[in-house]
């Protein structure tokens, strides 16, 4: 699959290897892509990015809620609320474990090193989902190369932290589409 | 006060997609619980084998998630 990617996508896939390293997260995720992204400068990715106005503040602003989202067991909001529906409020749960254990405890990420640190880090299920989407998205699109656009698209399709961030700063699927193809691009459903 | 009507509504919801995703988030807070009691079990000197013990599962299991490679 790798070998369809562009510079730029490969580039992308390394530097989140190296965000979950820095951090000390068990796995790479997908939100490990997300902040790889946002790093690129002159790529079709990042273009679309500060099209819809992620410029450096707004890039910044992304960096903030996903590490917030982290700290929260990575849950998005739609996850934290239909937990409340069910009586569990995760924001109490994270600040009794955090009282214990450390600010960033339920981010499952360790900057102590040692305990899980040893070795590359492999692709969690969820960020493998990001690369497979962008796979089929460009073949999708009749486009013969997987750029960083296509792993952006993907992040904005499948639920999670990723897409809930992007949307709450105007990046959505549809947005993108519109600029990357001019169009609504294919089917949600996909 | 919008937003607490709409937790009210969701804790009666009958979609499957909420209970579901309920289900899913639940297991995710879970798995970052767990390895966080794990660790602090770990640093305070407990054996994979008593670990395993009070999780109720084998201590092939616990330390096959945890353990070094």
């Amino acid at each position: 699959m790798f070998e369809r990617f562009t510079r730029d996508a490969r580039e992308v896939v390394q530097n989140a290897v190296e965000h979950a390293e820095r951090t000390g997260a068990r796995t790479v995720d997908p939100d490990h892509l997300l902040l790889a992204l946002l790093d690129r400068e002159g790529s079709r990715g990042s273009f679309a990015l500060t099209s819809l106005g992620l410029d450096g503040e707004r890039r910044e602003s992304v960096r903030r809620a996903v590490t917030e989202a982290r700290r929260r067991a990575g849950l998005s909001r739609a996850e934290a609320d239909a937990l409340a529906g069910l009586g569990i409020d995760v924001s109490e749960i994270v600040a009794r474990v955090e009282e214990v254990h450390g600010v960033g405890a339920m981010s499952g990420d360790r900057r102590d090193r040692g305990w899980w640190s040893q070795g590359r880090r492999t692709f969690g299920r969820g960020a493998k989902q990001v690369l497979e989407r962008a796979l089929r998205s460009a073949v999708a699109h009749g486009d013969r190369h997987i750029g960083d656009e296509h792993l952006l698209l993907s992040l904005t399709l499948l639920p999670g932290v990723p897409a809930e961030v992007l949307a709450d700063h105007g990046v959505t699927y549809e947005a993108l589409s519109r600029i990357l193809h001019g169009g609504p691009g294919e089917a949600k459903a996909g | 006060m919008t937003e607490a009507t709409d937790l009210a509504e969701r804790a009666g919801d009958r979609d499957p997609r909420v209970g579901l995703r309920a289900v899913a988030a639940l297991r995710r807070l879970l798995e970052q619980l767990e390895a966080v009691q794990v660790r602090s079990a770990r640093n305070q000197g407990w054996s994979w084998q008593e670990i395993a013990a009070e999780l109720g599962v084998s201590r092939q299991a616990v330390h096959k998630k945890y353990g070094r490679h």
